[in-house]
């Protein structure tokens, strides 16, 4: 179990900035995943620890030595790529047995490896097959297998289940998982899904335009997204965009959205009165209000209901006229037409300065 | 702050190759800097040393240069019954010559190719296919004869004056002397601007020139404005070889008897001489000058000639080209014109295979078929001889031409480092550089420097030689190499580095299996422009007749006897076996790469 280490990471490719100071920590057997839009610079990161890509600035640790300029093959880090990289003129057993053939294992210690991965993955019988012959799925394992069976000192996973239909992604990310905890394997995995994220990660580092944004646990980056980029990239929300109203506390506002008004919380700068702010809403932090609920209640028109199954989606027209999407719990009775009121916690109005410029 | 950039630049070098590759990149960089770069550059600076104001003078005379011109441009004779037209040209000196003639085959070759590659691309009509195949059959490559042949049917007494008689016309006419080199040359060569227009044509998207007739563009305006401009790449790829070609070209100035040529002059000093010091200043500056325009020509289209554009040809068509049905005139000129004209251009390929299969012909028919030419040059043991030298030679250099080919293919499409674009040009330019050039240029490096050694070139040539063969054909097996590594997903590499194998490891078991068969059919196009190699071969080769290589053999047995041709059986029976050689290797290349342009003179 290997810990890796980047810090203050820049790559440029030309004049563009790629990485611009990356810097994390991944801990010994954790699955630490890298979450951002297309381009943001997953990829180059993950071929930047594998030596693929040299850093302009910045050192790249794996266990305690610095491999910044080790060549990719002296990192023992194995990489599943996008497209699997299988070699089309090797067979399934061929391309297994490929990195164990370079570490000069005995014939017979590379045919135990191999019949061991092979196990491992459900890939038995297939051993004499070509890449081509297989499916997607078969495909994918092959590829999981290849870089497992060396005994890797990091797995490198660049969104190993984009190539795969719905159905099957959940599967394999099962099996990734389940495996990674057998084999304790220090795990990056890089995704632009943020449910795929949440899902299998012991943490989660959020990338944004070649920067690490936010690093955390899922639930923590869930729950204290630390600017507006983050909080609508996890998960639905609505924004809405208002006015700081008062001052409560450091981080409890009062805001006036357009004669709306909410108690809501800043997790990262502080605000003054009069401020711009956008403010993020998450669909299910709503809740029906009660009697007593005086503050942070939303009323409005009920204008369209939809059922999604974990809930009932409800789109609300407020009375100032604002739209707002809530999920309530699946069995609420509740009429298309009627009047409702809605209560959302202080904490789960999050509050963003909207001159950050993160909203382009 | 230059150092830096040189240590930064040698750092990556070696991060991102392995050391057994860095070291064939710089076998690779050795090669061409002692076979090109430095017997070339000797061109221009061994005149420098001796330069003197006479030897400028000298060649401002004649026969560099002639004033008044000599002769007459053409001349009608009376012969009673008939009038005979002889057009000639006149003789300006051989500077003058040789810039004129490939100027004007230049623009003739460019005008006849575009218009059929535009006839190609854009229409649709009977006997399309035919065509198609029967246009690049010129460019099979028959060293010599087919000038030879060319003479027959339009030189003095030639087989179009007698037809001409015979149908009772009272004009008969002949092409002889420059006029006649130039006839030749453009019905060699034109393929050459017609197969790379026509492969840039194929690639112009067809919205852009729906869009032109859209806002009211048609016919020649919409071919002058848009079409044109954009195949630009390939008519000026193609009208640069031409000029370049037809600079170097020996064989129809020979078969025209015009001496006053600079490839002539260039190779009759070379040939005649028994030592270096025996070759004058004059014809060094003459192979200087040669180089010299080609270079101007490289540099005017190298924009259009690297090897990624090449890739970008060979990838082939994304889209359907659009082709349309011909309207009554364009059909009429399509099969009045352009038809004869592309079978007319087949003739000498034609004419090669009359000479080797007749017994003689001196009238308008030839007579009597005969295999005897065949089983004569090969009970000549002179002949064996060159073809077993051509043979070795030829195998020995495509061991070097697949090291060279294979590893700055590899270079120019997987590292990108700064300076490095400098090889795409370098493995690229064999292809324009006058072989001429390369031949005077390694005679005057090497004859001086090793002379009376083991590799003086006026004792054993045949190392110089194959070094020049591999040098220069070695493009069309970089090319090939090339296409087949953009085939090739760098993830597939990248997989085996970060498994733990080397740059080189990956090379061997990754790469190279997967682009083999590119390298095999690359290889064989090299191989049979290796075998049928001209320039240096009939200069370089000469000096030493036991190692003498087949190109010499033919070019000995027609320039034999009283005004040359008088061996042009033998000789077409030679080049009718390298025929054959060049069809096999041609086709099965083709059918492995799959492309079409591998035949191309570039
Ligand atoms: N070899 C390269 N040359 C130039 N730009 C590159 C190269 N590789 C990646 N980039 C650019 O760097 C940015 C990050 O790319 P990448 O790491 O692949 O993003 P991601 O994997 O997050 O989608 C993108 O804008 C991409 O266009
Ligand atoms: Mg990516």
């Amino acid at each position: 179990m290997a810990e890796v280490i980047l810090d203050n990471v820049s790559k440029y490719f030309g004049r563009f900035k790629a990485l611009d100071g990356v810097s994390f920590t991944v801990k010994p057997g954790e699955i630490f995943t890298l979450l951002g839009p297309s381009g943001c610079g997953k990829t180059t990161t993950l071929r930047v620890i594998a030596g693929l890509e040299i850093p302009e600035e910045g050192r790249v640790l794996i266990d305690g030595y610095d491999v910044t300029y080790k060549k990719p093959y002296e990192r023992n880090t194995a990489m599943v790529f996008q497209n699997y990289a299988l070699w089309p003129h090797m067979t399934v057993y061929d391309n297994i047995a490929y990195g164990l053939k370079i570490r000069k294992y005995s014939r017979d210690e590379i045919k135990r490896r191999v019949k061991w991965a092979l196990e491992l993955l459900g890939l038995e019988g297939l051993e004499n097959r070509y890449p081509l012959q297989l499916s997607g799925g078969q495909q994918q394992r092959v590829a999981l297998a290849r870089a497992i069976v060396v005994e890797p000192k990091v797995l490198l996973l660049d969104e190993p289940l984009s190539n795969l239909d719905a159905k099957l992604r959940v599967r394999v990310r099962e099996e990734i998982v389940s495996l990674q905890r057998r084999l304790k394997i220090t795990t990056i995995y890089v995704t632009h899904d943020q449910e795929e994220a949440m899902n299998i990660s012991d943490r989660v580092a959020i990338m944004d335009r070649g920067r690490i944004v936010q690093i955390g646990t899922p639930a923590e980056i869930y729950y204290n997204p630390y600017n507006f980029f983050i909080a609508t990239f996890m998960g639905r929300s609505n924004v809405l965009s208002g006015v700081v109203e008062r001052v409560i506390s450091d981080k409890l506002y009062e805001v006036n959205i357009n004669g709306l008004r909410l108690n809501g919380t800043s997790t990262g700068a502080k605000l003054s009165t009069g401020e711009d702010v956008l403010v993020v809403i998450r669909y299910e932090s709503f809740r029906k209000a009660d009697e007593d609920d005086k503050i942070n209640v939303i009323e409005g028109r009920v204008e369209r209901l939809s059922f999604i199954g974990l809930a009932l989606q409800v789109k609300v027209i407020t009375v100032n006229g604002h739209v707002i999407l809530a999920y309530l719990p699946p069995r609420e009775v509740i009429d298309t037409g009627a009047h409702i009121r809605l209560y959302v916690s202080p904490e789960d109005v999050k509050l963003y300065p909207s001159i950050t410029g993160v909203i382009d | 702050m230059k150092n830096n950039r040189l240590g930064n630049a040698i750092r990556g070098l070696t991060y991102t190759l392995d050391l057994p590759l860095v070291m064939l990149l710089f076998f690779t960089l050795i090669l061409f800097t002692l076979i090109l770069i430095i017997p070339l550059a000797t061109l221009f600076l061994k005149p420098l040393s001796v330069l003197s104001l006479r030897i400028l003078e000298d060649l401002i005379r004649y026969p560099y240069v002639s004033i008044p011109p000599l002769g007459e441009w053409y001349i009608v004779s009376d012969r009673g019954e008939y009038k005979l037209i002889i057009v000639r040209f006149k003789d300006l000196g051989v500077i003058p010559n040789t810039i004129l003639v490939s100027s004007i085959v230049t623009l003739l070759s460019s005008i006849i190719g575009i218009s059929i590659a535009f006839v190609v691309a854009r229409y649709d009509f009977l006997g399309k296919g035919i065509l198609r195949i029967i246009s690049i059959i010129p460019l099979l490559y028959t060293p010599f004869v087919n000038a030879f042949v060319t003479y027959k049917i339009f030189g003095d007494g030639g087989i179009l004056g007698s037809l001409m008689l015979s149908l009772g016309l009272p004009y008969s006419i002949e092409v002889t002397y420059i006029a006649g080199t130039i006839l030749a040359q453009t019905l060699m060569f034109w393929p050459i601007v017609y197969l790379n227009t026509l492969a840039s044509m194929m690639q112009i998207d067809p919205s852009l020139e729906e869009q032109a007739e859209n806002i009211g563009s048609r016919g020649f305006r919409l071919f002058r404005t848009i079409t044109l401009p954009l195949s630009l790449p390939g008519v000026a790829a193609g009208s640069g070889l031409v000029f370049i070609f037809s600079m170097e070209d020996l064989a129809a100035p020979l078969a025209f008897k015009v001496d006053n040529m600079m490839s002539i002059s260039i190779v009759r000093a070379i040939t005649g001489s028994q030592s270096i010091e025996a070759l004058s200043v004059e014809v060094v500056i003459l192979a200087g000058l040669l180089l010299l325009s080609a270079i101007s020509w490289f540099i005017l289209i190298k924009h259009y000639i690297s090897l990624k554009q090449y890739a970008m040809l060979a990838r082939g068509v994304r889209w359907k080209p659009r082709v349309s049905k011909p309207s009554l005139p364009t059909l009429l000129a399509i099969y009045l014109i352009v038809f004869p004209l592309v079978l007319f251009s087949m003739l000498p390929q034609i004419g090669v295979l009359i000479y080797a299969f007749s017994k003689s012909w001196t009238g308008v028919i030839p007579e009597g078929f005969t295999l005897e030419h065949f089983s004569n040059v090969l009970f000549d043991s002179r002949v064996l001889n060159g073809l077993k030298n051509s043979f070795i030679y030829s195998t020995l250099a495509l061991v070097l031409i697949i090291i060279i080919g294979t590893v700055s293919s590899y270079v120019i499409s997987r590292v990108s480092l700064r300076g490095l674009s400098a090889i795409d040009l370098l493995a690229m330019s064999p292809l324009a550089i006058p072989g001429l050039s390369i031949a005077m240029g390694l005679l005057i490096l090497y004859g001086s420097i090793f002379k009376d050694t083991l590799i003086d070139p006026y004792i054993n040539p045949m190392f110089l030689l194959i070094l020049a063969y591999a040098i220069r054909k070695s493009p069309f097996t970089t090319r090939a190499v090339y296409a087949g590594l953009q085939q090739v997903h760098r993830s597939l590499e990248e997989a085996g580095f970060t498994l733990g194998a080397s740059r080189t490891r990956v090379l061997f078991t990754i790469v190279l299996p997967l682009i083999g068969i590119n390298i095999i059919a690359g290889s064989m196009i090299s191989f049979v422009y290796c075998m049928s190699e001209v320039s240096t071969s009939i200069t370089v080769g000469s000096l030493n007749k036991s190692q003498a290589p087949i190109t010499y053999i033919i070019y000995d047995y027609l320039t034999a006897g009283y005004g040359g041709g008088a061996y042009i059986h033998q000789a077409s029976a030679i080049v009718t076996l390298i025929i054959v050689v060049q069809l096999i290797a041609i086709i099965t290349s083709n059918y492995i790469l799959k492309f079409r342009y591998s035949i191309l003179g570039i």
